[in-house]
């Protein structure tokens, strides 16, 4: 028997994509995110409604009688069902009685209803609603142990009664969904929000299902998609349609303000159009009902599509900004939530350009993650004379643009490049050491540049500089070729530390002629003001720049120390193959390494390169997985066959998978899922093994 | 009363916020002049469903001190807010007296004359035997006048079952012999939680099915009320909450059920939940469906079911989109039910509002 779910690939902040099976006899996949659609009577004796959702895979029934119609299962073959039942509890139990056999062998999964008190007045009052809910439940819960079930969590508005709930979520294994009842109804109380769903994800098995109704427009959608909901509730659509609305995702129109109806769907090239604006019927009801859950799925279809293949977290700010909860949110969530976000948040994106809309993107979790890895990681190569810092270019990797190839001419011009320090300063990101110019994000974020910084990015900025800057010794010679508010940053530095910053003289662009000219003497003037230690010797290979790049990026996804214990000699010469990657021969031993992958900016090891870097017996410090066995069968690591594990694994980033005893390397794999996870559910895929003993 | 566990724990929950409400509404109440001392709250004849027919009632709605359950420690009803109507402090039993005499002397030409039969529903917003509120020479006289005329077959009063005493009742059978007697008690649901978590009776479907033996032992009828949609249910689960309350009571066999949608009274918890926007009165589509669903033309060979919603049309009412035609066109019906009895009637209305769909799509949510 499969999963009931299962997480296929994590995203940016909490949003997760991955697939329930609801049938228990074969194996029918419902994919995740998702929305369900409702089926009532009403709905059903339309031949569009039928039309525009038969292909739709999960849908929400609240009447018995759903439950046996045969057309039902011939019409909408191949759909999950979810049985929501909004009357009484002894009503329910009735009707589970009744179709045992159905919610047992069936794609159907029945949610246990706590449909009221529907207000409480006071947290007494509604402990005490909880208590009773959570008694029924668990008595339905013993009863049916074979049966899967979904829990409906209430809260009335009162964060601490989620603690009322886990108890029974963590003791009876037949809960697979969680079902948000109230929690959404005032995004105003965003802190309690955010509260309960940490709780949830720190505290219970994160294979649970989280869905979410209640008041929910789409509106909403891609935030709750963002914090980790893996079905919402159309439902409320329906109210919001016999209240005459028509949704445009930005607003919820009334009825008689539609003038011009800007979508294209079938009830909107049907009669709705006429019917708008003229008196009430049931007709113009019905239409406007199929509208608007039309808009609904198809919102939650381009959910799927950005989630999967664009920046999806670019398009929960674009789709929040309007609205001051949301956003606040996301600030909030980026700010104090910081240390569990980013164990939930791939360390790379393949492939996507990440496109930086004003502050609300400055302390996204995978650039602070970048932030903090890359100052944490960030050792200065002993043999440095030099700082210069540049300012960024549009184009990425910096080194490609115009403007840092000028750069380049002047700098190379020197036999002593290799000892130059290259900071690159840029916005949002920070600071960044030329060496890790390819890595996810600095190589496809983008932000529209005007020369004009506001305060918190020249804060970001000037804070990463000095905490780079501040490795080096204080007598290093760090050379500005800035302009405009680049300066101010430099400025900032400059004022806090004890070393030597000098400005070169820039002449209209940093790159004319005359600004080039004064960057050249200005090097030339002070690189012999500071002598190494520990010089590189002439034609050593760790001159070359792009054995420099892959050493600081070792270090960058394991960890300082790690990319000069696994690069130790000269490699062989690097060259792109076609799916735009370099391997890593090491030339005297002939041994492959590893591979860098533009594309991710990542580094893969081979269990070769892997042993390189860390010695048995092994700790589980940093990036292990402990594996229960000496052989590792099949191309995917699972829960089950975990042991012992890291705490700082992050998706998409990769681990060192080790035997039981922790003597040996048995492979090298990369991550689904970060230790949160892992921690937090016994069972599901782990990592993609890349390579295995 | 047998005492419940549901109930042990009420004080330090929804009771505490009904007694502040209602306090807060009575310190604001009116003082009633000396002179209505002497008169009802209200009385009225209009037509009626008697037990075999159609007929009239004349119904007396007396001021006495109030029902001591709102009055006591725990606050009362959620939903009732009848003590308003009371005279705490002045009221007596002379004026109790009195009010009846009132309602007679203005009455009883009229009752005399007519062709009809009438029902008499003695209705004190309490317990007609608690002897707190009317005493038992008070009873007695109340008695005495009403066995006196001839057209009065039928006679109604409402208590609380723990004071439903088979001496009572006996007393009371000896004084009104060859008249219908039945007692009305506000049972609302069968739900013993619904009934004493969010409506705050104080009472057990137990204890009504003890009352209801004795009131049969003494060959008297019962009428349950009902309560259509309590404070903190939805609309769905309120249908579902009445449907199964009748169904109990038709096996029980009951001789009348009387559906009372809520009204918002003035200095209730329902009041207030209605003022925040966490409360809406049933909707007429609601009654007519759990009338449908609930009971069969057979059932009501044997049990009469009746109601005669308070405020009905108006937004503290039941009520459905507040058109005049739709709300005008439901009360119809209504009426035609209560009288005729058959299930048909409910069909047979000749306005159907649309409305209706506005209804069946947001009844499940709220």
């Amino acid at each position: 028997m499969s999963n009931f779910f299962e997480l296929l690939e994590n995203r940016i902040g909490f949003s997760r994509i991955g697939r329930i099976n609801l049938s228990k006899e074969r194996k029918l996949y419902i994919r995740t995110p998702n929305v369900t659609i409702p089926i009532k009577n009403v709905l059903m004796k339309q031949f569009s409604f039928i039309q525009e959702f038969e292909n739709h895979d999960l849908f929400i029934i609240s009447k018995e009688i759903f439950l046996k119609i045969g057309f039902l299962r011939e019409k909408f073959k191949n759909t999950g069902f979810i049985f929501s039942n909004p009357g009484t509890f002894e009503k329910y139990e009735k009707i589970l009685r009744k179709n045992e056999e159905i919610f047992t062998k069936d794609n159907v999964l029945s949610i246990i209803p706590f449909n009221f008190p529907s207000t409480a007045i006071g947290i007494d009052f509604a402990r005490r609603e909880v208590r009773f809910y959570l008694s029924n439940a668990t008595k339905i819960l013993k009863t049916y142990s074979k049966i899967n079930f979904g829990l409906s969590i209430r809260l009335y508005g009162y964060s601490e009664l989620i603690h009322l709930y886990i108890p029974t979520i963590k003791e009876y294994e037949n809960i697979k969904i969680l079902n948000l009842v109230d929690l959404f109804d005032n995004f105003n109380n965003f802190r309690n929000i955010i509260n309960i769903l940490v709780e949830i994800k720190t505290q219970l098995d994160n294979n649970i299902v989280i869905m979410a109704s209640g008041k929910i427009i789409p509106k909403y959608y891609p935030i709750l998609v963002y914090l980790g909901i893996d079905l919402i509730d159309s439902s409320f659509l329906l109210y919001k349609s016999a209240e005459n609305l028509y949704d445009t995702i930005e607003y919820f129109l009334p009825r008689y303000k539609v003038k011009y109806l800007p979508c294209s769907c079938v009830a909107c090239k049907g009669n709705l159009k006429n019917l708008v604006s003229s008196r009430y019927s049931s007709e113009m009801l019905d239409l406007l009902c199929l509208h608007n859950l039309i808009v609904a799925l198809n919102y939650m279809m381009k959910i799927k599509q950005y989630l999967r293949y664009e920046d999806y977290r670019g398009f929960v700010e674009k789709s929040s900004l309007d609205d001051i909860a949301l956003i606040s949110m996301l600030k909030i969530l980026d700010k104090d939530y910081f240390n569990l976000i980013r164990f939930e948040t791939p360390i790379s994106q393949k492939n996507k350009k990440i496109n930086c809309l004003g502050p609300s993107s400055y302390n996204r979790p995978d650039f602070r993650e970048f932030r903090q890895r890359s100052v944490k990681s960030f050792e200065p190569e002993p043999w440095t004379t030099m700082i210069i810092v540049l300012p960024c270019s549009a184009k990425k990797p910096y080194s490609l643009s115009k403007s840092h190839k000028f750069f380049h001419s002047v700098l190379r011009k020197f036999r002593e490049f290799a000892n130059f320090q290259e900071i690159i300063l840029t916005s949002p990101l920070g600071a960044i050491p030329r060496q890790l110019e390819n890595v996810y994000p600095v190589n496809s974020y983008d932000i529209s540049v005007t020369g004009d910084w506001d305060d918190a990015e020249k804060e970001i900025t000037s804070e990463m500089l000095h905490q780079i800057v501040t490795k080096y010794n204080e007598n290093i010679p760090i050379i500005c070729h800035l302009e405009g508010d680049y300066l101010d940053i430099a400025d900032i530095v400059n004022s806090k530390l004890p070393h030597n910053f000098y400005f070169t003289k820039v002449n209209g662009k940093v790159t004319s002629k005359e600004s080039l000219k004064s960057l050249e003497s200005l090097v030339k003037q002070h690189i012999s003001d500071f002598r190494s230690l520990k010089p590189l010797p002439e034609g050593n290979y760790l001159s070359n720049t792009w054995i420099r790049k892959l050493i600081k990026i070792l270090d960058y996804q394991f960890g300082e120390g790690s990319g000069l214990n696994i690069i130790r000699n000269e490699l062989a010469p690097l060259k792109f193959n076609s799916n735009s990657q370099i391997n890593l021969i090491d030339l005297i031993s002939k041994e492959k390494i590893g591979v860098f992958k533009t594309l991710s900016g990542q580094i893969c090891l081979t269990i070769q390169g892997l042993k390189r870097m860390v010695q048995s017996p092994f700790s589980i410090d940093s990036n292990i997985i402990v594996f229960d066995g000496q052989e590792i069968q099949g191309n995917n690591l699972f829960r089950q066959g975990i042991l012992d594990f890291s705490s700082d694994l992050i998706s998409n980033n990769y681990a060192i998978i080790i035997d039981k005893e922790k003597k040996e390397i048995i492979g090298t794999g990369k991550l689904i899922v970060g230790s949160n996870f892992i921690k937090n559910s016994k069972t599901g895929r782990i990592a993609e093994i890349n390579e295995k003993k | 009363m047998k005492k419940n566990s549901i109930t042990d724990d009420y004080k330090t929950k929804i009771s505490e916020k009904i007694k502040s409400i209602r306090l807060r509404s009575l310190n604001k109440r009116k003082r009633i002049s000396r002179k209505d001392l002497d008169r009802p709250v209200s009385f009225w004849i209009k037509k009626d469903r008697l037990v075999n027919e159609v007929g009239k009632e004349l119904t007396i709605i007396l001021r006495t001190k109030g029902c001591s359950w709102a009055l006591g420690e725990t606050g009362g009803c959620s939903m009732c807010g009848y003590v308003q109507d009371a005279n705490i402090e002045e009221v007596n039993q002379n004026h109790i007296r009195n009010q009846i005499d009132f309602v007679l002397n203005n009455k009883i030409k009229e009752i005399s004359e007519a062709n009809e039969n009438f029902v008499i529903k003695i209705f004190n917003s309490g317990s007609f035997f608690d002897e707190n509120e009317i005493s038992e020479e008070t009873k007695q006289y109340i008695y005495e006048k009403v066995a006196n005329i001839d057209n009065l077959k039928e006679f109604i009063i409402e208590s609380r079952p723990e004071f439903i005493k088979s001496e009572n009742l006996k007393e009371l059978k000896d004084y009104l012999k060859g008249k219908y007697v039945e007692i009305a008690i506000g049972l609302e649901t069968v739900n013993d939680y619904i009934r004493n978590y969010y409506i705050n009776k104080g009472m057990t479907y137990e204890d009504f099915i003890n009352v209801f033996k004795i009131c049969k032992d003494n060959r008297m009828g019962v009428k349950a009320y009902l309560l259509l949609k309590p404070p903190f249910l939805n609309e769905a689960g309120a249908i579902d909450d009445c449907v199964n309350s009748i169904k109990n009571l038709v096996k029980l066999k009951v001789n009348t059920i009387s559906i009372n949608p809520l009204n918002i009274q003035r200095g209730t918890l329902a009041e207030y939940l209605w003022y925040n926007n966490k409360y809406r009165p049933p909707w007429f589509h609601s009654l007519f469906k759990v009338i449908k669903k609930s009971i069969s033309q057979n059932d009501l060979l044997n049990v009469r079911l009746l109601s005669d919603p308070s405020g009905a049309g108006t937004k503290r009412g039941i009520h459905n989109c507040l058109k005049r035609e739709c709300e005008k066109a439901a009360k119809r019906s209504l009426q035609k039910f209560v009288f005729s009895q058959e299930l048909g009637t409910l069909d047979n209305n000749n306005f159907e509002c649309e409305c209706k769909r506005k209804y069946q799509l947001q009844k499940h949510l709220y």
